[in-house]
């Protein structure tokens, strides 16, 4: 029954290409399905409509969609549903049409005429859609026809869903493939580049035709020895952020005064770089916090150092005050600042910033002071204004 | 004194070469990137340069195929264990010899001495790093085309098309040479895409393509980059 009225074929077109239009344009399948069936009830008499799709791993029948629009809404799950007849369109991928068995009952209800039309998209059954009518009228060939068209546009919606769901997970799945990537050429540069010059100082300081000065000799020799720490602590920070990661790093909990911490990693921050321009304010009286003395002046050795890094030459400024039930750390710099695209990844693992390739670092360094705070169930944050600097500000709760 | 170029981001590797280089007797200037060392390499014309590959601006591969454009200057590339296809590159693009990382201080004498003997027994011809033709200049060290002041911009294609006239100024190269020389060999038939991007290039090259100055058709042969009489 595709008309009512002759003059209505126009109508009909109208609806036809609303229908399509539907399937194109809208970003959820379910939003496009009523859309459709709501379009389709203009042109179409239906009282219940289903879809049904095979779904993985073992090609089970489910119903993803179901609308009961017509008579007998009030009978709920005790009407027909045509689920076998979706099973027998899908093995024979063709539309079935079945009419009540006998029409001499005055329910109803009890007089499903069934229409059932495959979901076929190319030589691939997806599922069945299921139009009902209750006590008829029977399908003409134009309603066939009809529903046929149907069913190919909610085909096609259904696969587009799908590959574009798939595509996702591809590209979520390649995204960390890359990073996985990126970490292992980061990872191996990182590692190649220390090796390589203890490897070209040494044989410069073992060459058999040449002599080195004293003081050369002792210039090289500090350069291998820094190469060798540098090595070192990669290593730590691979094996700390793998600990991290599969939860093995166990924390020795104790009463720490973060004052003093923070002053013994400034001392051997000035002992590295003796030109370091640092101050520490301390505010009010500090509280001791409970808290892993080693792995909290990691932290702090790591934000310091991510600032001699990053900001060279800066003055560093850290402020240290309590409130009621909280410490408060507070890690400013000077420098050239972190743009605001970086920011929200600065303490996710592996992530460097691609403005500064050539400052060494294997991106791990934040991910294992946010991990290490928030074992203390604190909290680190970072902002930063470009030219102007970066603050980090780290939470510690006061032990109860 | 020979003087050598040597090329890293890392001031550590520049160090290590810079020493061990001058203890046997060689000039030493540095560079941070293959920006820095074209212009080294055009202005201050080193013997030797020594070039590192992973470097930001401009990479050691592409630093060291500008230079090949107007000078064979010998080139040692510096490679990390694992990057054999950039080794190939730089060997493909005309350096002379490689040197992994790490290297031992004895390895990195004993090849530049190699590498510097080598080139002595052939002739050096360091070109200018501009050429000039007519209206039209190249300067092979930024891959920059210009046509009186203003710049002229070529796809990668007709870049290297343009250099091989350049190349080979006065002399008529077939359509085969030209299809292989840039294309590769399985393109020795395809004419008709050397048509267009001749077309194309006469399209931003020539005052009047149709009566080109720069590349002529010499029919029934090939093209040529006509000779520019001085005057």
């Amino acid at each position: 029954m595709v008309t009512t009225n002759n003059h209505s074929n126009e109508a009909d077109i109208q609806h036809l290409y609303d229908i399509s239009q539907s399937v194109t344009q809208n970003a959820s399948w379910k939003t496009a399905l009523d859309e459709i069936v709501n379009l389709t009830r203009s042109i179409f008499i239906f009282d219940n409509l289903v879809v049904y799709l095979l779904t993985p791993p073992h090609n089970s029948l489910e119903v993803v969609y179901a609308r009961a629009a017509g008579r007998g809404r009030s009978a709920e799950a005790d009407m027909a549903w045509g689920e076998n007849i979706a099973t027998n369109v899908i093995q024979s991928r063709k539309p079935i049409l079945q009419d009540p068995p006998e029409i001499s009952s005055r329910d109803r209800l009890e007089q499903p005429f069934v229409l059932g039309l495959p979901l076929n998209i190319g030589d691939e059954c997806l599922g069945a859609i299921i139009l009902i009518r209750f006590g008829g009228p029977v399908y003409s060939q134009d309603d066939i026809k009809l529903a046929g068209f149907i069913s190919q546009q909610i085909a096609l919606l259904i696969e587009h869903q799908d590959l574009r769901e798939q595509f996702h997970q591809l590209e979520e799945q390649q995204q960390q493939y890359r990073l996985q990537d990126d970490f292992v050429s980061t990872i191996t540069h990182e590692l190649r580049n220390p090796l390589g010059f203890i490897k070209g100082y040494t044989t410069t300081l073992l060459r058999s035709d040449a002599q080195w000065d004293q003081t050369t000799q002792l210039e090289f020799l500090a350069i291998i020895d820094q190469e060798t720490d540098r090595l070192q602590e990669l290593i730590d920070n691979l094996l700390d952020s793998a600990r991290l990661q599969s939860g093995e790093m166990r924390m020795q909990f104790q009463l720490v005064r973060l004052d003093s911490v923070l002053n013994d990693v400034i001392l051997r921050a000035r002992l590295h770089h003796p030109e370091l321009n640092i101050h520490l304010n301390i505010e009010g009286s500090i509280e001791a916090v409970k808290g892993d003395p080693r792995r909290l002046a990691q932290v702090f050795e790591n934000v310091i150092n991510n600032s001699i890094k990053y900001a060279i030459g800066s003055e560093i400024v850290i402020t240290i005050k309590s409130d009621d039930s909280n410490v408060l750390l507070i890690f400013q710099d000077f420098g050239p600042g972190i743009p605001k695209d970086y920011l929200p990844f600065i303490f996710n693992r592996f992530f460097r910033s691609p403005d500064a390739p050539n400052i060494h670092g294997s991106g791990l360094g934040l991910y294992i002071c946010k991990q290490i705070i928030l074992a203390h169930s604190g909290q680190i944050k970072a902002s930063s204004e470009i030219g102007k600097g970066t603050t980090l500000s780290i939470h510690l709760p006061l032990s109860a | 004194m020979t003087r050598i170029l040597a090329v890293d981001d890392e001031p550590l590797y520049q160090h290590l070469l810079k020493v061990n280089l001058e203890k046997e007797g060689y000039e030493v200037i540095t560079a941070n990137n293959g920006e820095e060392a074209l212009d080294i390499v055009s202005n201050r014309h080193p013997d030797l340069v020594i070039m590192d590959i992973m470097m930001p601006k401009l990479d050691g591969i592409t630093a060291s195929e500008r230079i090949r454009q107007f000078s064979n200057i010998p080139i040692i590339i510096l490679t990390a264990r694992g990057e054999e296809q950039d080794r190939v590159r730089g060997l493909n693009i005309g350096a002379d010899d490689y040197m992994v990382k790490p290297f031992s201080a004895t390895e990195l004498i004993a090849r530049v001495r190699a590498v510097l003997r080598r080139a002595s027994n052939s002739d050096q011809a360091t070109q200018n790093r501009y050429f000039t033709h007519g209206n039209l200049k190249i300067d092979f060290a930024r891959a920059e085309v210009w046509k009186e002041t203003k710049p002229v911009f070529l796809s990668a294609t007709e870049y290297r098309l343009l250099i091989q006239f350049a190349h080979h100024v006065g002399q008529v190269l077939t359509a085969e040479e030209l299809l292989m020389a840039i294309w590769g060999p399985q393109y020795r038939e395809d004419k008709e895409i050397l048509w267009v991007s001749i077309a194309r290039l006469r399209q931003k090259l020539e005052d009047n393509p149709h009566s080109p100055q720069h590349i002529v058709t010499r029919a029934g042969l090939g093209y040529l980059m006509p000779p520019i009489e001085k005057e």
